[in-house]
């Protein structure tokens, strides 16, 4: 009798433990809970699937997520060109720029505050009548009246988009940095031998060998991005103001659990949610690598 | 030799894996021993009261404090489960009426609490509000937070002409009057509120109606949507300082001239009155304020209002009711110690053979001497019962967005009205909303 391999399974009984706790089951409740009325407390009774067609037709739903994209997707194309220009800098060998590892430690520095610290500041920076902004705004003549940033959609959604790229540009370019790294200097000397301009080498050489790196930070950022929650939740008053513009699917699904007792119907947007991402990710995926497998490297 | 040091690894993960759990069990464990009675809340305020029971009763009490915002995530699962649960939990305003629905607190209206005879000693709202959906009393409350106007008096003497809390609160008995009030001091540099929001106590007018009637529908009165247009009123005449509850410029406001922007033109203004219950003095404004104590007094709005309130009661599957039922006892009964904590801690009282008793000789320093407690009663019996719902909370949040859409010309009134009925619809998919 051969038991070798035994004791292996307990050796990963710990994981599965916990994993089976603290992940599948809270997930398949969910599921459950998403054909029931249950509002928190007592009994859950079964309603079909009233909660998904309710949310195919939720006209809130469908506002929380065109917002989640028109703030993630602003905040992505700006945090990864910041990041990519910051990188394209850093990795220059023409240039060989002192103290990287300076500037990364600050670079990163906000992803280290936490969230609330941030609603906190940006709210008193945003802040109508005594905010540093408007009054920096207004002490240089750009405007005359203060602009309530807070309280108009357009410029509440970009604040959100321009703080959340604050916070994370600088995560994606150490992300960025390290995937450089790894690229064979050979290419580089390669290239400035051939005369190629610091464009080219960008384009031709330093985002063809990233795409991996690349794909990494789009798909982790968009599933973040989808859950965009805590800062809409404490810049403006929870629910999505100004005018629902803030009203996040995450914050949709909160409210709805946690403020409206609708758990039932909460559990089914969370599966919508689920649903979108994971529809999301293999559209990425696809894009990245479905066009490689169709036109064999040529050597 | 390698078999037993697999185990041994093996049994050293799970030890790991469970030691939270097993930490927490032991702890809760002794703690059955050790521990006669154990209370949840969300304010340290119980801490002295437990103190006064433990010396008198010379039993051990364990006080669980969790903050508010946690407060009804981390009660609900012990409640249902009944693992580690208190034998005595308070309740605060926002989700009492869900609570006293939910059954999880002990029904004081049978034997042996027979709280029904108490009914008449306690201010009616408060007692009230601790009823269930059968009228069966299910928490009890000590306090009453009725709330009041706190205006400057230096600035009410020079702009009306007294400083006197009854000829004040004369002058803003109505809207209409309360305008007059705001006109005369915005001619003098002067804002009548903070921002507008201060208003919204005052909704009800003198028509006090539940959000959701007994047939499951939502009602907004006239009253109410006249609101809106008073909202408007404030902001469009200027007669607040722009300075919304909580930010940072409201509380600067309390004690000296502000800064507003309107219009281009930057002006200095000093905000004359704040919108605030009981418990605004002690823990907002005494916290506040440091040059103008003693320059403040408290005086009546258009209609009656209360803010915020505890109750507390006796977990129905708990082992020690007896011993729990005593503290709430001596919480919201007993004369000796109600007396004392009144006079300790300016608390007002909601049962009446105290405050009968010690009303008459308060007098507030930071009001300028004002006897607030006798003010308050006064307010907290005209308050009229049986009009909260466990819908207030979130209706009012959604209904004063709507107003804010009005108020900043975002939406007219009706589109902010009809955008406040599908919002509360889509909140509560079971209540009826009329059809505008």
């Amino acid at each position: 009798m051969k038991n070798l391999n035994r004791y292996g399974y307990f050796f990963i009984a710990p994981f599965w433990l916990v994993f089976l706790v603290f992940s599948i089951y809270p997930v398949a409740l969910t599921f459950y809970y998403s054909f029931t009325n249950y509002t928190g407390s007592g009994e859950a009774q079964l309603v079909g699937l009233a909660n998904y067609k309710r949310l195919l037709t939720d006209t809130y739903f469908v506002e929380a997520f065109f917002n989640t994209w028109k703030i993630w997707g602003v905040n992505f194309v700006l945090q990864m060109g910041l990041a990519l220009i910051l990188a394209m800098i850093f990795s220059d060998m023409r240039v060989k720029l002192k103290g990287i590892a300076f500037f990364r430690a600050i670079f990163y520095l906000p992803n280290l505050i936490t969230i609330s610290s941030v609603a906190l500041l940006f709210g008193i920076l945003l802040d109508w009548q005594h905010g540093s902004l408007n009054m920096m705004l207004m002490k240089l003549g750009l405007i005359s009246d203060p602009i309530n940033w807070l309280n108009e959609p357009t410029s509440a959604q970009l604040s959100i988009s321009l703080i959340l790229t604050w916070m994370w540009f600088g995560h994606s370019f150490i992300v960025v940095m390290a995937g450089v790294s790894g690229i064979s200097k050979d290419y580089y000397e390669a290239a400035l031998i051939d005369g190629a301009n610091r464009w080219q080498t960008f384009s031709k050489i330093t985002i063809p060998l990233l795409k991996p790196i690349l794909l990494y930070i789009m798909i982790t950022s968009l599933i973040g991005g989808l859950q965009l929650f805590d800062l809409p939740m404490l810049l403006t008053d929870g629910i999505g103001s100004p005018d629902g513009s803030l009203n996040t699917m995450v914050l949709y699904l909160y409210n709805q659990a946690f403020k409206y007792n609708n758990y039932g119907y909460a559990a089914a947007v969370a599966y919508g949610l689920f649903v979108i991402t994971l529809i999301f990710s293999a559209f990425i995926f696809k894009g990245m690598y479905g066009k490689e497998r169709k036109q064999p490297r040529q050597v | 030799m390698k078999r037993k040091l697999s185990i041994f690894l093996v049994s050293i993960l799970l030890v790991g894996l469970f030691a939270g759990c097993s930490s927490d069990s032991k702890t809760s464990g002794n703690g059955k021993k050790d521990v006669d009675l154990r209370i949840w809340s969300f304010t340290d305020e119980l801490k002295k009261p437990i103190k006064t029971f433990e010396e008198k009763n010379g039993v051990k009490v364990e006080l669980t404090i969790v903050p508010i915002a946690d407060y009804p995530t981390k009660l609900k699962p012990v409640l249902e489960s009944g693992v580690g649960a208190p034998d005595v939990f308070t309740g605060e305003i926002a989700f009492l009426k869900q609570w006293v629905d939910a059954g999880y607190w002990e029904n004081l209206s049978e034997k042996p609490y027979n709280a029904d005879k108490l009914s008449d000693k306690y201010v009616p709202y408060v007692f009230d509000l601790g009823k269930d959906k059968n009228g069966d009393v299910r928490a009890l409350s000590w306090q009453t937070t009725p709330g009041g106007i706190y205006y400057k008096r230096s600035i009410a003497k020079e702009v009306l002409g007294t400083d006197d809390p009854t000829q004040v609160g004369e002058m803003m008995s109505s809207m209409d009057k309360v305008f007059e009030v705001a006109d005369k001091m915005k001619e003098k540099g002067y804002s009548m509120f903070p921002d507008e929001g201060a208003i919204r106590w005052f909704t009800q007018g003198d028509n006090p109606q539940p959000w959701v009637n007994d047939k499951n529908e939502l009602q907004l009165t006239d009253e109410k949507m006249e609101y809106m247009d008073y909202s408007k009123k404030l902001r469009d005449n200027q007669y607040t300082a722009l300075a919304p509850e909580w930010s940072p410029s409201w509380f600067e406001g309390m004690d000296k001239p502000i800064k507003v922007k309107e219009g281009g033109k930057e002006k200095e203004t000093q905000v004359f009155s704040y919108v605030l219950p009981t418990w605004g003095l002690h823990s907002v404004l005494k916290t506040n304020v440091k040059e103008s104590v003693g320059d403040w007094a408290v005086t009546s709005g258009p209609s009656p209002y209360f803010w915020g309130g505890t109750w507390l009661g006796v977990y129905n599957k708990s082992d020690n009711k007896e011993l729990a039922y005593k503290f709430v006892k001596m919480m919201t009964q007993d004369d000796e110690f109600l007396t004392s904590w009144s006079k300790e801690t300016g608390d007002v009282l909601s049962y009446l053979p105290v405050t009968e008793t010690i009303k008459d000789d308060f007098s507030d320093k930071f009001l300028g001497g004002q006897n607030n407690y006798q003010f308050f009663l006064d307010q907290s019996t005209k308050i009229t019962p049986g009009i909260v719902t466990k819908y207030d909370q979130q209706l009012d949040t959604l209904y004063g967005n709507a107003v804010q859409q009005y108020v900043t010309g975002k939406k007219s009134k009706k589109e902010a009205i009809k955008e406040f009925y599908q919002k509360a619809q889509n909140a509560y998919p079971d209540i009826k909303v009329p059809k505008k």
